[in-house]
């Protein structure tokens, strides 16, 4: 019994002395990743290629674990509510900025040690040629001009209700002051654009990579809401460069729970400013239609704190509040 | 028609090693991925992405489609021997599978519709590649007006499964479109029903309520049987000679396997409907046209046959709009749609001109899959038919651990196995009052499906039904719908009168 006791004791300091340690040699184990959204859709083929870049900078193991459901936000509160150990992360997404005004949870980006952007993909204002041509629409200015004077005539479709394509509707109507008709999807953005290319609405607000399968072949890009050209698009202009100012994009990052230690916060920075120029990384992301556009801890904590004041006003547009 | 073509794509795909062995290994873990509730086709897909990266395109499609192919057979093995349908859309298949599980005909059952599921895939296969651009003009005319008639069309099935009483059966019904309304509604993200419970945000999930409707109110029927002394063990005095099915049998079911074939491939073909859906349209259909309807749901070989031929015929129809438009029609087509543009593939209306050769291929290889399906298949009958003769003692907390660990991996979430074992106490309940379980999931299958598309219909023509009468398609299917119905009451009609008078004859006998 004294034994078996000694043993207990000496155990506990054994793993007391490994946790002292772990902040200077972490990681010394697997680390696992949470990924809110479902195996095979565009959050998970992203994180999943993302870890095999963040393996080769730490040398231990990054198991991805999909814990889906409730629209993503059980997968965002088990990363907030982890251990902040530093061995487990999770890809927070855009529908984290709506959750709150939706009271669909109390976390918001508060909640969590945001360590970098990874990706973003832009909406882009794409419509149905036929109907683009039969109303003498070419570009992002006379599209605009036609809204105006048709006001919520306009159909236009962004995937599921709530989802950051049909926001992205609500966006656009407040930065161009426009009234269309959001038409939900709830299977996706792939019935969203389907529709739009067989008339039954006259466009969609999904990203370029969602709608490519019909751009060019019954659909035609107006502006896409980026500060630069998709390079697997060339063609496709900018609103931007067409003088609007709109930029609206998914977004994807990784982040800890609140609370990490530093010294492991800054560790796992460093790894992930690493890997996401790896070369294997870069192809995978460039074949897949996503764009890397990477932001540091502090520049990403940035943009959470702005998107949590602007995604519920867009909600707003859209009657989803 | 380039016979050249079609003949050297057959050769790279027949003929190379590696698609070969990639195929069989595909196959092979698809059936076993099928057969365990709760794990899926698409999961197994998903995860074997990574893998095929490195690959070529066409050992990767064929690994990909066999995995596809092998798990929509596996479903229906886990459907006949334990009543826990392994994938959605061998849910119809327990029907009548179960049933010939029961009389000792596990091996046949199995037999049948791995031969069935073949078949149904090779038609699948053929139409894909002969007829596709056709197929997909069509699927292109369905918009939200259309789908939501389909679904209506859908749902008049329900007459034709429920089985002696059509009021218990609407009830039923009516029940699984309650449950659908559960979560965050489609349209305006409000939430019904959720009580704060957040995990119901996304709604019941069907899975656990499938797993647990029909596996676990079986386990639960079964113990009681057991604690009542009533359990009879079976022992399995089939022998099994051949694990094909033998002629007579094919005799009987080929109109079956034909008709299941093209309904799974059309509505496979239609994007946003899939296997579960033309499982049932096929059955409700063979069974309304049958000289003998009465005997569909006692465990006939042609009840087995319309469904397993409809859900491998979905795997071909589900590629025609991925082909020649590049929309998935699925959940896996669309992970197999990303494997295309990663090897820099954009499918759409000019591969059936420019990539002739790749179309080919991807022929060749759904060929091929559905070959390696048959193989691995034959290779299982005789092991699989073992399991009806374990102990139920010890079958059946084996098959509970089993369901409720499929009921947990969908979504890793412990509501859900929550849910899995409320609904096997409902299932059970349901059972004991004889209201029949398929209606319910017939209803959670399409519930949804109707009301995102009536109120999409609604939202895009301000409110105003009568715009419907300008879709002839959509009108077409509801005319089919009230006709499926009319003609299944008179059936079931003739059904009850037929047996009420049997069961005179036998009293007389007695007397």
């Amino acid at each position: 019994m004294k034994k078996l006791l000694a043993l207990a004791v000496a155990l506990v300091l054994v793993m007391s002395l490994a946790t002292v340690a772990s902040a200077a040699e972490y990681p010394t184990k697997g680390i696992s990743v949470i990924c809110p959204w479902g195996a095979g859709g565009g959050t998970d083929a992203c994180l999943r290629a993302f870890c095999e870049a963040l393996n080769k900078q730490l040398g231990v193991t990054l198991t991805v674990d999909n814990l889906t459901g409730a629209s993503g936000v059980t997968g965002h509160e088990a990363i907030a509510d982890a251990d902040p150990d530093g061995y487990t992360m999770g890809m927070i997404t855009f529908e984290l900025a709506g959750y709150k005004a939706q009271e669909m949870s109390d976390y918001t980006y508060e909640n969590y040690d945001a360590i970098c952007r990874v990706n973003t993909d832009a909406a882009a204002i794409t419509v149905n040629t036929e109907w683009a041509a039969a109303n003498g629409i070419t570009d992002v200015a006379t599209f605009v001009e036609y809204c105006k004077a048709h006001p919520g005539e306009v159909m236009m479709g962004g995937s599921a209700a709530a989802s950051v394509w049909h926001i992205a509707g609500g966006y656009l109507m407040n930065a161009t002051g426009i009234e269309i008709k959001m038409i939900t999807y709830a299977d996706g953005a792939a019935g969203a654009v389907k529709a739009a290319a067989q008339g039954e609405i006259q466009g969609v607000t999904v990203s370029l990579a969602e709608a490519r399968a019909f751009i060019g072949n019954g659909l035609t890009v107006l502006g896409v809401m980026d500060s630069q050209r998709n390079p697997a698009f060339p063609d496709a202009p900018t609103c931007q460069e067409q003088g609007f100012d709109i930029i609206y994009a998914t977004q994807r990052g990784l982040a800890f729970p609140k609370g990490v230690d530093p010294e492991i916060r800054a560790k796992m920075e460093a790894a992930c400013a690493a890997a996401i120029e790896d070369p294997d990384f870069v192809e995978f992301m460039a074949n897949n239609g996503q764009t890397i556009s990477y932001m540091t801890a502090e520049e990403y904590t940035e943009f959470l704190a702005q998107a949590a004041q602007d995604v519920p006003k867009a909600m707003e547009a859209v009657d989803l509040l | 028609m380039n016979w050249s073509l079609l003949f050297q794509s057959y050769g790279s795909v027949f003929l190379n090693p590696q698609v070969l062995l990639m195929t069989l290994l595909g196959a092979a873990g698809g059936v076993l991925l099928g057969a365990i509730p709760g794990m899926t086709a698409t999961m197994g897909v998903a995860l074997l992405i990574p893998f095929s990266f490195g690959m070529e395109l066409i050992p990767s499609i064929g690994l990909l489609l066999g995995i596809y192919c092998g798990g929509m057979y596996g479903g229906s093995i886990s459907a006949i021997l334990i009543h826990a349908p392994g994938t959605p859309a061998a849910a119809a298949t327990l029907l009548d599978g179960y049933p010939m599980c029961q009389k000792g005909q596990a091996g046949k059952a199995l037999s049948i519709a791995m031969f069935s599921s073949f078949c149904g895939g090779i038609i699948g296969a053929l139409v894909m590649t002969f007829l596709s651009p056709l197929v997909a003009n069509v699927a292109m005319k369905f918009t939200s007006a259309e789908m939501l008639m389909l679904a209506v069309f859908g749902l008049s099935v329900i007459v034709a499964i429920s089985g002696q009483s059509i009021a218990k059966g609407l009830i039923s019904a009516f029940f699984g479109m309650l449950l659908c309304t559960v979560g965050l509604d489609p349209t305006y993200s409000a939430k019904r029903f959720t009580f704060g419970v957040k995990p119901l945000y996304s709604g019941l999930q069907f899975i656990p309520v499938l797993i647990g409707l029909f596996a676990v109110s079986e386990i639960i029927a079964g113990v009681e049987r057991i604690i009542n002394g009533e359990e009879k063990q079976e022992s399995s005095n089939e022998k099994i000679k051949e694990v094909l099915p033998d002629l007579k049998t094919i005799a009987q079911i080929w109109p079956q396997i034909i008709s299941g074939g093209l309904i799974g491939t059309f509505i496979g073909a239609i994007p946003g409907a899939g296997g579960d859906i033309a499982v049932f349209v096929s059955y409700g259909f063979n069974k309304s046209f049958s000289k003998h309807p009465e005997k569909w749901g006692t465990g006939i070989p042609q009840g087995v046959a319309s469904t397993e031929s409809a859900n491998n015929g979905c795997s071909g129809g589900a590629m025609i709009p991925l082909l020649s438009l590049g929309v998935p029609g699925d959940a896996v087509t669309a992970i197999i749609l990303g494997a295309f543009i990663m090897k820099g593939i954009q499918p759409g209306p000019t591969m059936y001109v420019d990539k002739l050769d790749t179309v080919y291929c991807v022929f060749a290889a759904l060929m091929l899959a559905n070959l390696a399906m048959l193989i691995v298949g034959c290779c299982g009958v005789r092991f699989f038919a073992k399991i009806v003769s374990v102990e139920k003692k010890i079958l059946y907390p084996i098959i509970l651990v089993i369901s409720l660990l499929g009921a947990f991996s969908i979504n890793k979430n412990v509501f859900d196995v929550g849910v899995c074992v409320v609904f096997g106490i409902v299932g059970w309940l349901m059972n004991k009052f004889e209201f029949p379980l398929s209606p319910i999931l017939l209803a959670l299958i399409l519930g949804p499906m109707c009301e995102q598309n009536f109120v999409r219909f609604m939202d895009l023509n301000n409110g105003n039904f009568g715009a419907i009468l300008g879709r002839p398609i959509a009108i077409g299917f509801f005319v089919v719908a009230v006709a499926v119905v009319l003609f299944s009451i008179w059936n079931q009609q003739k059904i009850n009168k037929r047996e009420a008078e049997a069961r005179r004859a036998a009293a007389k006998e007695t007397k």
